[in-house]
């Protein structure tokens, strides 16, 4: 059920209890069907829980969309070391607010599948990193989890199985680069969160340099929904490579914002005229961004046509990322958005790489100009250029991440820069 | 921040479901935080930002020491206790001064140098004292699109400071955030461990109102306890 708002069109399975305090608790949680899935996954062989979640097709929904059951499949199955799951919980990126959402509503849901998880991966040890300004989330998730260690479902033989797994809530501190996976390692071990180059790939050594995996929150929170009913059932939504349900987060200028669950290649047009009541004051629309802000603007043409699935939104010429809709109306200034879209940027690359750290100050100085008034005829070209050399040369991918909307906005609204460069600055 | 569909901060008082937060956190919970920071095994620290600090106080006594411990144990290496030792000694001081870390250093037998390099790399360490409230105002593109910089400039009147500066009265430090995941309820503040959503320009005023209020209330709870 979508927060705060619902609607018809939804399907509601990791959301349905949003809104619902009863089902925050152990006992709300159990009454409704919980740790059910767990209960069943440790009835199987591990080997067998991760053949089902290969077989719903999930993906990651943590923004690259990587099938999550042949993920878990790549971590060695007798290594005789330690194995790790990571949650990550860092939800940073700006438009997205489901982690959240999911954490403070259904802690136990998430609980459960960092279970599932890890039984199915090998690891003893759960981490799971949620982002340091979660004061609220961090608290409601720890006490689930003590709840949860009290009833037996956590520690040394959960539920009689002969398993052991721990689990840890680790706070972040701010930085949003930690929600990039090899970033969260490192900050997880103590120490400044800049990614790791790979390979080595974290099924090989990860956290304290032993077999990790890592997950979303809300791949992880699916889990248990995918145990318990199977891979079919979760089959019946979605489209042939993007299976099953997604949580979409609204934001910007439309009627009613918010979490909405609907299946994978729902409309987007539809999503934004009808799930979310229009664009606000009855304005038209001007463009979308509907992965976060590290994917492509989408324009008003685009949207027409544009599914939202994985493929279908790369079809329309972005991608899917976490799903995160950022709607703007007419009115909207596209290129100060841009600008602090990059200064964002700018403010959280972790400093590793020089095209990056470099790429993103410059790429923000030359927008601020750009509105200040004193932009130059040649500095469209130099943007386009600079991010060109930002793509595909570094560590990780925040770097390319700013050529997304540079390079979108200029190629749909170079009106608005050239208009900008011609009245040098004609606006705040 | 009037209407019904609004919410104040927290998950409470939200849209349709009229929640508190007693419904919201389970009524044992409200209000309360374990100062022992819970089962071994549950939560590195229950993080939490007070509005009264105390700079001069010594690092980790009595329930403070004990989930120091408690976080010890939760890793395979101490290295890893870094970051959740520095909020535990933020939330007893209300900042990481060069000499907190060079104590949460030898604690953790790692160099001054590392842990410095360490606690400059996260936004979430105050690198010098702030404001009882520590005001974080998002602007970041959600938020943006729908007031955010107005919202922040009232923030900036309303306390009389210049962005991250103290007001006078020591109450309150405004800061610009980047985005803290509540971009469906713009305009998102962050005070202190408190979310407050759909703020809008208007609402500034009362808000510090209400956190002036707050302040006093704590101060007069305080003496009735000694
Ligand atoms: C700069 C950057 C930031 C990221 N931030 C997050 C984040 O906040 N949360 C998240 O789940 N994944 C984030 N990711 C993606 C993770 O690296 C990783 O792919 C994901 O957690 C894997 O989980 P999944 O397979 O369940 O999607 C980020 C990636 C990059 C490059
Ligand atoms: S691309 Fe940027 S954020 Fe990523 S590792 Fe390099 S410098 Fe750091
Ligand atoms: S953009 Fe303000 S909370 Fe996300």
């Amino acid at each position: 059920m979508g927060y705060p708002y619902s609607h018809p069109s939804e399907v509601s399975i990791i959301s349905k209890h949003f809104g619902d305090p009863g089902a925050r608790t152990l006992d709300g949680w159990m009454k409704n069907g919980g740790y059910d899935g767990l209960k069943k996954a440790l009835s199987m062989s591990p080997g067998e829980v991760i053949e089902i979640v290969k077989n719903s097709g999930l993906r990651g929904r943590g923004g690259a969309g990587f099938p999550t059951g042949l993920k878990w499949s790549f971590m060695p199955k007798d290594s005789g070391k330690p194995h790790y799951l990571l949650c990550n919980a860092d939800e940073s990126e700006p438009g997205t607010f489901k982690d959240r959402e999911l954490i403070r509503w259904t802690p136990h849901q998430l609980i459960e599948g960092c279970i599932i998880g890890a039984y199915a991966i090998g690891a003893e040890q759960v981490y799971i990193y949620c982002r340091g300004e979660f004061f609220e989330a961090n608290q409601v998730l720890g006490k689930a989890v003590e709840d949860a260690y009290e009833a037996g479902i956590l520690g040394e033989n959960i539920f009689g199985s002969g398993s052991t797994i721990e689990l840890t809530v680790h706070a972040g501190a701010g930085a949003y680069i930690c929600g990039e996976e090899t970033g969260l390692m490192n900050s997880l071990e103590g120490k400044r969160g800049e990614p790791r180059i790979k390979p080595p790939f974290p099924a090989a050594a990860g956290v304290f340099g032993l077999p990790t995996t890592i997950n979303n929150v809300e791949t992880l929170s699916a889990i248990p929904h995918i145990v318990r009913e199977g891979s079919d059932w979760y089959r019946q939504w979605g489209t042939e490579k993007s299976p099953g349900t997604k949580l979409f987060c609204v934001s910007g200028h439309v009627e009613r914002p918010g979490n909405y669950e609907l299946p994978l290649g729902f409309p987007l047009r539809e999503l934004i005229e009808d799930v979310c009541g229009g664009i606000k004051d009855k304005k038209n629309l001007k463009a979308v961004i509907p992965g976060g802000s590290s994917v492509p603007i989408l324009s008003k043409e685009q949207v027409e046509s544009c599914l939202l699935s994985y493929e279908g939104v790369q079809e329309a010429g972005s991608m899917l990322g976490c799903a995160s809709v950022i709607v703007m109306d007419e009115n909207t200034d596209i290129v100060h958005q841009v600008t602090r879209m990059a200064s964002f940027y700018a403010h959280e690359s972790c400093g590793q790489c020089t095209p990056c750290r470099e790429g993103t100050a410059w790429v923000t100085n030359i927008l601020k100009k750009m509105e200040a008034g004193q932009g130059k005829e040649e500095d469209l070209e130099t943007l386009i250029e600079l991010t060109d050399q930002m793509t595909g040369t570094t560590i990780c991918v925040l770097s390319d991440s700013v050529a997304a909307p540079v390079q979108s906005s200029i190629e749909h609204f170079r009106g608005e820069y050239q208009k900008l460069l011609n009245n040098g600055g004609g606006h705040g | 921040m009037s209407s019904s569909k609004k919410n104040p901060g927290w998950a409470g008082n939200t849209g349709e479901y009229e929640l508190t937060e007693a419904d919201i956190r389970g009524e044992a919970f409200v209000g309360k935080r374990p100062l022992e920071g819970g089962h071994p095994s549950a939560s590195a620290t229950y993080p939490y930002m007070l509005a009264t600090k105390d700079p001069e106080a010594p690092l980790f006594e009595g329930p403070y020491l004990e989930r120091f411990e408690k976080i010890l144990t939760r890793y395979p290496k101490k290295r890893a206790a870094l970051l959740p030792t520095l909020s535990l000694a933020q939330e007893i001081r209300g900042y990481v001064s060069p000499e907190t870390m060079d104590e949460v250093a030898s604690l953790l037998e790692l160099s001054s140098a590392y842990v410095r390099g360490v606690t400059t790399f996260y936004t979430m360490y105050n690198k010098q004292p702030v404001g009882k409230y520590l005001i974080q105002v998002c602007t970041n593109i959600s938020c943006n699109l729908c007031g955010a910089e107005d919202v922040l400039k009232a923030f900036l009147k309303e306390t009389g400071t210049a962005l991250g500066e103290i007001s006078l009265d020591g109450n309150f430090s405004v800061i610009e955030a980047e985005c803290l995941a509540g971009c469906g309820f713009p305009t998102c503040v962050q005070i202190n461990s408190k979310y407050f959503e759909n703020v809008e320009s208007q609402d500034v005023g009362e808000l510090l109102r209400t956190l002036v209020a707050e302040l006093s209330m704590d101060s007069v709870k305080e003496k009735g306890e000694e």
